[in-house]
């Protein structure tokens, strides 16, 4: 005779659990293990560029075998994309986007080792981004912070650009006329754009934030210690002054930069990258021949700071499908017109490929060959901010940057009027406690 | 099987899914995010470790806790404020006859189903240092010399923000004070007259009493969706100026998004949701909603 067995209470929770995780798992499981696909994060959203991943995505499946599944989540929500498919255990292979962001994931062990690549595409030692000995990031192109100055103006009052900080400040106060034309943009708030202007401008004035304790073999924070103190608070105060010349710009970022300009509201402005000059040929034609680059005025250095970007591949994903791809992607004809996707803005990685004629065959390029020229005559001068204050990967710079700090240090001193003094002792206090608590 | 098993199968077999997808939609959520918060967790990691009360200490520790909750008290007040007052403003001239009156009630809830997207976009626009309508207007009629920062501005930013939101619900609360207003016995309305009563003592005496319910209801659930809001506010100022309008859900969004990590901004909500319990707690104390609506009828 045979029992019937009733469902209890337990086993009913058990199946429901169990079947609840199984797709979960199977899910997870398969991402990693298919070697037939690739997931592929891309921060580059531009149409021509989608277009270019395109035609190699399939001519890459057709030869391989591999399909590329492409997430375009765009500049803005890049880090939190990655982030989300990371704690879901299901991470992409590869993510194109700031090494300078990438470095999060090197710092969590996310990111294999690339050395083989970085070696077979020959990659320039300034581009490479070494974390436990091993290359972490594939570079593919750069991106420098530097100035756009309306030319017309600057002649009719019989100004150059400016070289210097003085040089400037004088530029500035010249071309002002507020509120219709302000002669500069210091944007003031707790934004990647005014915490990349303050980072360059510490640069130009030999500011670190960190020193390498070559006997602790570590970064310490420095920018509240002697001759970088100094010179802190004299940046700060620099752009103060400038900052008269500014609008308040107490909310502004990237796209305040180009709007402005493009309104003709400013008579200069800066960017990363050229970008900005294509936001004036789409919509202000009129001062579009008279939009030319500038390097942002030294005072000790010529240094900029310096994005690169480029291909990351993760641990615990299809790394070998990956690597192919990346190699695929680097050695196809079509690689040109991605570069294309934004001319002069996404400049190549390889100073060869900048002065190729293949590069510069290009209506955009071949219009504003002193664009280039410029591009040309600044090349090498930048550094990214994780190298900046040693030979060392500096692996505490998120503590500062993403969290918009020196932003907030223009903002204090410019919109809250605190002392630079101050300010620069708060600053370098907030990073310490974040290292504390960092561990 | 007795009728009342019966019933009780009947019952929990209609109500199982509601309370399953509430379970799943709501509870889970709520209780991994306290999880979460007694947990060391960054967002490029898989690996989650136990950290006891760490997160607490660290925030408790912080100021930018106590400020984010300062903000979010004068955000709530100030929105539900503006919100209340529109709106009883707007409903007792709705409810008034009038030629096209439809038609105007109808555009009175227009900003209630505008996206926010749009609403942010919109009052941006007007609000804007540089190339503001309002600004503009300000200047031309001589009341201004030089352009307000209102978005911008250290003493500004927090207003706009209340502005902006009030402006877009003050019509949710135009439509359930209309909707009581015109539940209202006239004859209430007759009784004050004959005593001697004016259109103010009317009011005094008959609408406010009568819109009691309605308004602190009103308060109530305006209060709890204003302490949550983030979207208006990160669109017009991201927080700023100077965490100007940094409220918890703002901070909490940050120390997620911008510190990337996951724990303490689990802690931060966990202490937003606390905030909220106790208020509930303390409206159904002092309120008691049940003896409200009795005496509403």
């Amino acid at each position: 005779m045979t029992q019937r067995r009733g469902i209890t209470r337990r086993s009913f929770v058990t199946a429901a659990a169990g079947a609840a995780l199984a797709p979960q798992i199977l899910v997870r499981g398969a991402y990693g293990q298919d070697k037939n696909r690739v997931v592929f994060v891309s921060e580059e959203s531009n149409p021509k560029a989608i277009a270019v991943y395109e035609k190699i995505n399939a001519d890459f499946e057709k030869d391989t075998g591999i399909k590329v599944t492409m997430e375009y989540p765009g500049f803005a929500n890049i880090a939190k994309r990655v982030a989300t498919l990371i704690a879901a255990g299901t991470p992409p292979e590869i993510v194109w986007y700031g090494a300078g962001q990438a470095m999060n994931l090197a710092l969590e062990n996310q990111l294999t080792d690339v050395g083989d690549l970085v070696k077979a595409l020959k990659v320039p030692d300034n581009q490479r981004m070494i974390f436990k000995g091993a290359d972490r990031s594939i570079p593919t192109s750069q991106q420098f912070v530097y100035g756009w100055a309306r030319g017309d103006l600057l002649k009719e009052k019989k100004l150059d650009a400016p070289k210097g900080w003085d040089d400037y400040l004088k530029v500035a106060k010249a071309l002002t006329d507020a509120p219709k034309m302000y002669g500069c943009i210091v944007p003031s708030a707790e934004t990647g754009a005014s915490t990349l202007l303050l980072e360059t401008m510490f640069m130009k004035n030999n500011v670190h934030w960190f020193d390498w304790n070559a006997g602790k073999k570590e970064y310490e924070v420095s920018l509240d210690k002697g001759d970088n103190r100094k010179r802190a608070i004299e940046t700060l105060d620099y752009l103060n002054e400038l900052h008269k010349f500014s609008p308040e710009a107490s909310n502004y970022n990237w796209g305040e930069l180009m709007s402005t300009y493009v309104a003709e509201k400013a008579a200069t402005s800066w960017y990363v990258g050229a970008r900005l000059l294509e936001q004036v040929n789409a919509n202000n034609a009129r001062i579009a021949d008279a939009t030319v680059p500038f390097e942002l005025p030294r005072k000790l250095t010529d240094h900029y700071y310096l994005s690169i970007q480029g291909f990351h591949i993760l641990e615990k994903s299809n790394v070998e499908g990956a690597k192919k791809y990346v190699r695929y992607f680097m050695e196809h004809p079509s690689l040109i017109g991605w570069y294309h996707a934004v001319p002069l803005h996404i400049i190549p990685a390889s100073r060869d490929m900048l002065r190729s004629s293949k590069y510069q065959d290009n209506p955009v390029i071949q219009k504003r060959m002193d664009v280039l020229k410029f591009i040309d005559s600044v090349w090498g001068k930048g550094v990214p901010l994780y190298y900046w204050d040693g030979k060392e990967l500096n692996p505490y710079i998120g503590l500062y940057h993403n969290e918009n700090l020196a932003g907030w240090m223009l903002a204090a001193r410019n919109i809250k009027g605190m002392k630079s003094d101050a300010v620069v002792t708060e600053a370098a206090e907030q990073v310490r406690k974040k290292m504390r608590r960092a561990g | 099987v007795s009728q009342r098993a019966e019933q009780r199968w009947w019952i929990a077999g209609t109500t199982a899914p509601a309370v399953l997808f509430l379970a799943l939609v709501a509870y889970l959520p709520i209780l991994y995010a306290v999880g979460l918060s007694f947990a060391k967790k960054t967002a490029f990691s898989p690996v989650t470790t136990f950290s006891g009360l760490r997160n607490y200490r660290l925030i408790f520790e912080e100021p930018d806790l106590w400020n984010a909750v300062w903000r979010s008290v004068v955000f709530t007040v100030g929105a539900v404020a503006v919100q209340l007052v529109l709106g009883l403003v707007a409903a007792l001239l709705l409810n008034q006859a009038f030629r096209g009156q439809t038609f105007v009630r109808s555009i009175f809830v227009l900003p209630y189903l505008l996206p926010t997207i749009v609403v942010a976009l919109v009052f941006q626009w007007l609000l804007n240092q540089e190339y503001g309508v309002l600004n503009q207007i300000l200047m031309q009629v001589g009341l201004l010399a030089r352009p307000i920062n209102f978005l911008g501005g250290l003493d500004t930013a927090m207003w706009s923000v209340i502005a902006t939101s009030g402006w877009q619900y003050g019509s949710f609360a135009t439509l359930l004070i209309l909707a009581r207003l015109q539940a209202i016995n006239p004859k209430l309305y007759e009784a004050a007259r004959v005593s001697g009563a004016g259109p103010l003592r009317c009011f005094w005496d008959v609408t406010l009493p009568q819109l009691r319910t309605t308004l602190v209801l009103v308060a109530l659930l305006r209060g709890i969706w204003m302490f949550n809001k983030f979207d208006t506010i990160w669109l017009m100022t991201h927080g700023g100026p100077l965490k100007a309008t940094e409220t918890l859900p703002i901070y909490a969004y940050r120390l997620a998004f911008e510190d990337f990590d996951f724990g303490m901004a689990a802690a931060v909500c966990s202490v937003m949701f606390l905030l909220l319990v106790a208020g509930a707690v303390v409206y159904f104390k002092v309120f008691d909603p049940s003896r409200e609506v009795e005496v509403g009828r």
